[in-house]
Parts: structure tokens; C-alpha cells; sequence
């Protein structure tokens, strides 16, 4: 049951780590806490619920083709949000971020109530990832395996894109020191955008590879929100390998604890996170810290 | 703004209804007012306004039949967004502004305790008809209190003597959301299941966080228990999480899942719900109940309206509404306290059964609950329950010495 139990929560870390990250890297260059992050999840599970029965349905190829042009709808929306709002409030100070951030979150769980009403909603699993590896007496189910490489793909994706693009470069610089970036000719305001864009992005992947796992509804928000505030913290907010290494404690931590401490599975990440901040405030700067 | 619209809708509902159905004229009294205190927005949402559909379609039929004692009825719609404080807030507001005659609507336990305190403060009658907590009628009572279907205790019950009629089950697990709800469920069934069934053999309990989606680590460690069932108190996104992430599992060839199972779960699960060895447990699955001219005219209806099938927690507070109305009836007055006496005393021919009747020592209705095994058949886009066992209420209910003891020891 261990090494079940020890996958389970790679799964779930992964997961995790999809919705973290984009929370991670929009604050690493724009230095705003995103709470609209939840949100954008949320829609990227109902756009997926909206495409998944028009492309090829049941066919792996037209899960991921939805999961992937839910995100892209969904950063769209997000460079929309950037464009009209967020850019008016870089130089503002953290309560602003709040209240902005904050209302996007009620515009859009009261527009999704509106549109896709109270109820949850059910995505259907892929055919081919339906049923469960059988190797002995354990089951290890796929629909989370192929999630699992979907998040690995995104995490190569991103390592190759950072540090072998030129949009890498100028996010690297961006998050060092973005007053010499824009010194040095390079529009700011693009490189804000494209981040935005790019965290929204992953935040509908995240929701659309999920939703076949679970129920859809205009709750998702809060409940996905606590647990990447929870990662980032123990990864360190702005810190993309931070999160990653936070997510997997999680999850595993989690997954692990429920077996041996079941009333204190909870309790453990907490544990972890209020021990991260102490570590933290007694010397050593984590990877947010400028 | 929500909260006006809200009101204006219901009133014109009400109103075009008795209209058209009746044509009634009403004395000059002014309507009995409802105050639908409701949790709209937040985590009941889904189901209060079910609640609300069906508490509109009971106050236009009882305005086209002439209206309480002559009175028209008229819904008051407040929202409560799900919190404990709001709800007070909401329902003195309520009683206090609007003077209104007796208080509903409520889904949340907490919320349900909540205004059920501020009822027995200002002595106005209180129901509810979604949320079940038993501290209402035991701990918690006030003498302004009843509800209408089914508490939580009972369900467990009911589960309880499902489980022990299958006599293939022996060693039985349970997995349960972790506050009050869950945790007297668990114990409650475990306690009825070990008087019918002594043989059976419980492992420990599992418990999940409230709202806890990623399921795969309880179910791993539920079925490392080798069950031969799982009775699982969970409801809303935990349950959707373990009838999705169960088959992964090989859950549903491995053991049976006995949970609860209310219309609208039903629906939200549509194609994705596991073929076999999946049981709910049911308050008013219209599909099931005894298919009367009244049932099947407010199947109808409903769907008319609302362009949906009417799930439990529209059948109940449709039945709880009506419940009230015979109860003003009987009492001649919608004055509390001749209320509260009539609300002891009266039979109601429900939805759900006739006979209806509440207990007046701890304002329990002796509402049937209803477990069957979830199918898809043909006719419905959703499964439904099928082999429906219907089990009465009032053998389920908690005994007079129980209820008074509990009262004692938590005093």
C-alpha cells in the first residue's frame, strides 16, 4: 500500500504544481498575488466540459485538444483582465492587488453561476485512461498517470522555454530586476502580458486536465486557491522550482500521512509550511524574496 | 438586489399561478408570509433553490385552493449565503421587518441551528426540509422547531438495516466526511448494523477534510481494509471525487459503496457513474415514490416549470410547506402557539407518503427513507435508484427515552 499510496501522491502533486506554478510565475514578474487564480482554473474545467463532447469524444486526441483550447480561451481572458485592469495597479500597493484580484474572483464565479447554473457538472474521462493498471494485487489508475506525464510535459516545456528562448531570457530579467529590463529598450508591458497570459494559461490546463477527475461547479475557485497558496508558500512564492518541490511535499505528504496518521494528514502540511517560514525568517531568503 | 429580484419573482410566480390555475379571491386580512431564509449562494446553493421551486409550486397550489384560512401565501426569499451569522441575521430581519409567520428554507446544518435559535428566541415557527441535523431535535430543540424529513441519524439507521439484509457482507468499512455530519452518521450506522448483525466485522474509520477532492489516498486506504462494503457519509465534490476516482482503484469491482444518493447526485454524475455496486440513500426520489395522481401531477408540473425533474430537497420542502398549511388549517389561526400545538397533532397525506406526522417531543416528521442500487435505465439521461427499498420513518426514529437522555447528558 506504501507505493500506492506514494504515486497517489506524485498525482496529486502534480496537479498541484500545475495550479501553483502560473500562481508563481505571474508573481515572480508582475509581483501581483493573483486570488483570481482559482478562477481562471474554474473556467478552464467548464470550458472543458463545453469541449469535450465537440472534439472527437472519448478519444484521448480530442481530451487533450479540449484541455488545450480551454487553456488558450482562458488566457485569453486573462490577457483581457491584464490589459484592463491589472496593468493600472503594478506600482499600487498590496490592498489594491487585493481588491482587484478579489473582484475578478465574484465577477466570475457569479457569471459562471449565471451561465452554467448551481448544479456540478461531470466531465467524461477519455475512454483509454478509464480503467486502472493491474500489476499484482494493486491498481494503479491511469487517468491520473496521463496526467501525471501531461505535467511533466509542461514542466519541460517550461525549463526549455526559460532557459533556451529569448522570451526565457527576458522573464529571467524581468524577475531579477525589471527596472534594468526596460532600461535596456525592452517593452515592459509586453513581457507583463505574455506572463499573465502564460499563468492563465496553465491555470486552465490545470483545470481542464482535473475535471474529468471530479465535479465541475462554481465552487472550484476557493477550494484550488488554498491549496497553490499553500504550495507556494512551502516552495516559495515566485520561485518555479519551489513549487514543484512544494507540490510533491504535499501530495505526498498528504497521501503518505493518511495511511500512518489518519486524523493528521492535514495537520502535517501545515506543519511543513509553518516550518518553511520559520526556517525562512531566521536567515535564509527563499527564492521570493528580492 | 439578488435578494429583491428574488422576492419579486416568487411573488409574481405565486401570484400568476393562483391566477391562472384558480382564480381565487382572498379576504382582506393580508397573505400569510413565509420567510424563506434560504442558502442561495455559497456551498448549498444547488439545493436550496430546488428547495425554493418546490415551496413555490406548494404556495401556488395552496393559493389556488383558496389560500390558508382564506389568506394568500406569500414566499419571502432571503439569502442567507450559506453562514451561521447571516442566516440570523436574515431570519430576525425576517421576523422583525416583515413580521412573517413562520421561517424556512434553510440547507447548511449550521445555518439550520443558527435560525433555529433565533426562532425559539422570538417564538415564530421554524421548519426545515433539507437540513437534517439531529441536534435540532435533540441537543439543540426549541419548541418552535420541526423538520420534515429524514435526520441525519435516521438515514444511518436506514442504511444500517439495508446493509444487514446482505448477508454476503461481513466486513464493513467506513469512509466518511470529517465534522459532526459524518462522524454521527458512522456512528449511528455502526451502531444499529452491530444490534441486527453481530457478525459483521468493522474496521476503523476513515475520514476526509470537508470538501476534499483528491480522494485517491482515502480510497487507497479504504480498500487496504479489504471491505466487503463501504458506508460513506460524503455529499457534494468528495463524493463526485470517489465515483470518478474509484474505478481507478478497481473500487467498484472490489466492494460496494453505500452513500448517499439524492436526485441531484444522480444527475451530476450522468454517464460517469460507476455500473455496479454503487447504493443510495434517498429522501424523496421521485422516480420511486408511490406514483399517486399528486405525484405525478407535481412531477409534471415541475418539470413545466422548471424544465428539470424535481429532486429530494424540492419534494421536501414542497411537502413541508403544505405540512404547514394543514397545520394552520387544523390549528383555525397562524398563531405560533396554536401552530406548534396543531403542528403535533395533524396528519398530512405527503409526496412522499400519507400519514405524515411530527413528533411533538422532538419535532421529527416520521419521514420515510428510501436506499436502492444506482442503474441507468432506459427513459431517464441520468441513473437512477432501482430495487428501491422503502424504509418507514418512525422505526427509524431515535426512542422518547434516547432523545431525553441525550438532552440530559448534553446539559
Amino acid at each position: 500500500m506504501f507505493w500506492i499510496q506514494l504515486v497517489n501522491g506524485l498525482m496529486e502533486g502534480m496537479t498541484l504544481f500545475l495550479i501553483a506554478s502560473g500562481l508563481t510565475l505571474i508573481f515572480g514578474v508582475t509581483r501581483i498575488i493573483n486570488f483570481a487564480h482559482g478562477s481562471l482554473y474554474m473556467l478552464g474545467a467548464f470550458m472543458t466540459y463545453e469541449l469535450v463532447p465537440l472534439i472527437a469524444p472519448g478519444t484521448l486526441g480530442g481530451f487533450f485538444a479540449a484541455v488545450l483550447i480551454a487553456g488558450l480561451a482562458v488566457s485569453v481572458l486573462g490577457v483581457v483582465f491584464e490589459m484592463l485592469a491589472l496593468r493600472r495597479i503594478y506600482g499600487a500597493d498590496g490592498l489594491m492587488q487585493l481588491i482587484v484580484t478579489v473582484a475578478l474572483v465574484l465577477i466570475l464565479r457569479d457569471a459562471v453561476r449565471m451561465i452554467w447554473g448551481p448544479n456540478s457538472l461531470s466531465v467524461p474521462m477519455p475512454d483509454p485512461l478509464m480503467g486502472a493498471l493491474q500489476i499484482g494485487q494493486s491498481y494503479f489508475p491511469l487517468f491520473p498517470i496521463a496526467v501525471f506525464a501531461a505535467g511533466l510535459v509542461v514542466v519541460g516545456a517550461m525549463i526549455w522555454t526559460i532557459y533556451f528562448t529569448r522570451a526565457g531570457i527576458l522573464l529571467r530579467a524581468g524577475t531579477d530586476d525589471r527596472g534594468m529590463v526596460a532600461l535596456c529598450g525592452v517593452n515592459e508591458k509586453l513581457i507583463f502580458t505574455a506572463v499573465f497570459a502564460a499563468g492563465a494559461f496553465l491555470a486552465g490546463l490545470a483545470g481542464g486536465l482535473a475535471a474529468p477527475y471530479g465535479e465541475v461547479n462554481h465552487l472550484l475557485d476557493t477550494t484550488v486557491i488554498v491549496s497553490a497558496f499553500i504550495v507556494c508558500v512551502i516552495g516559495g512564492l515566485g520561485n518555479l522550482y519551489g513549487a514543484l518541490a512544494g507540490a510533491l511535499v504535499v501530495g505526498i505528504t498528504k497521501a503518505i500521512g493518511v495511511m500512518y496518521f489518519p486524523r493528521l494528514s492535514m495537520v502535517l502540511i501545515f506543519l511543513i509550511m509553518a516550518l518553511v517560514l520559520i526556517a525562512r525568517s531566521m536567515g535564509r531568503q527563499g527564492g521570493s524574496a528580492r | 438586489m439578488l435578494e429583491t429580484k428574488l422576492r419579486r419573482t416568487a411573488a409574481l410566480m405565486t401570484a400568476t399561478w393562483a391566477l391562472a390555475v384558480g382564480g381565487q379571491s382572498f379576504a382582506q386580512e393580508g397573505p400569510v408570509k413565509v420567510g424563506f431564509a434560504a442558502d442561495l449562494t455559497g456551498a448549498c446553493a444547488a439545493l436550496a433553490e430546488d428547495g425554493l421551486n418546490g415551496a413555490k409550486l406548494a404556495a401556488a397550489e395552496i393559493n389556488a385552493a383558496g389560500g390558508i384560512l382564506g389568506r394568500p401565501v406569500e414566499l419571502i426569499v432571503r439569502d442567507t449565503m450559506t453562514k451561521p451569522d447571516e442566516g440570523a441575521k436574515v431570519a430576525r430581519a425576517l421576523i422583525t421587518d416583515e413580521k412573517i409567520d413562520v421561517l424556512t428554507g434553510v440547507c447548511s446544518s449550521a445555518v439550520m441551528l443558527a435560525e433555529s435559535a433565533v426562532s425559539g428566541e422570538l417564538k415564530v415557527p421554524f421548519y426545515a426540509a433539507i437540513g437534517s441535523t439531529q441536534r435540532a431535535n435533540i441537543e439543540l430543540y426549541q419548541p418552535y422547531f420541526w423538520q420534515v424529513q429524514a435526520n441525519a441519524t435516521m438515514e444511518a439507521y436506514a442504511a444500517a438495516e439495508y446493509v444487514a439484509k446482505k448477508p454476503e457482507w461481513k466486513n464493513i468499512s467506513a469512509l466518511g466526511s470529517d465534522y459532526e455530519w459524518g462522524h454521527t452518521s458512522v456512528a449511528a450506522f455502526t451502531e444499529r448494523l452491530k444490534t441486527l448483525r453481530p457478525d459483521i466485522e468493522f474496521a476503523e474509520p476513515i475520514y476526509a477534510k470537508v470538501g476534499e477532492t483528491a480522494m485517491a489516498p482515502y480510497i487507497t486506504a479504504t480498500l487496504a481494509q479489504s471491505p466487503d462494503a463501504v458506508f460513506a457519509p460524503l455529499f457534494g465534490p468528495s463524493l463526485g471525487a470517489v465515483l470518478k476516482q474509484g474505478p481507478g482503484f478497481g473500487f467498484f469491482q472490489r466492494t460496494n459503496l453505500v452513500t448517499l444518493m439524492t436526485v441531484d447526485t444522480l444527475q451530476s454524475q450522468g454517464a460517469a457513474m460507476p455500473k455496479d455496486n454503487v447504493y443510495g440513500i434517498s429522501r424523496a426520489p421521485f422516480f420511486a415514490l408511490e406514483q399517486t395522481p399528486a405525484v405525478t401531477g407535481f412531477v409534471d408540473a415541475y418539470r413545466t416549470e422548471f424544465k428539470e425533474y424535481p429532486t429530494d430537497w424540492a419534494i421536501s420542502a414542497y411537502d413541508g410547506l403544505k405540512f404547514y398549511a394543514a397545520a394552520a388549517d387544523k390549528a383555525g389561526s397562524v398563531d405560533p402557539e396554536a401552530i406548534m400545538t396543531a403542528v403535533g397533532e395533524v396528519t398530512y397525506d405527503g409526496l412522499r407518503e400519507a400519514g405524515l406526522k411530527v413528533r411533538a417531543l422532538d419535532g421529527q416528521m416520521n419521514a420515510p427513507v428510501y436506499v436502492g442500487k444506482a442503474t441507468k435505465v432506459e427513459g431517464y439521461d441520468f441513473p437512477i435508484l432501482t430495487e428501491v427499498e422503502k424504509f418507514e420513518g418512525a422505526p427509524l426514529m431515535p426512542s422518547e427515552d434516547f432523545i431525553l437522555e441525550a438532552r440530559k447528558a448534553a446539559k
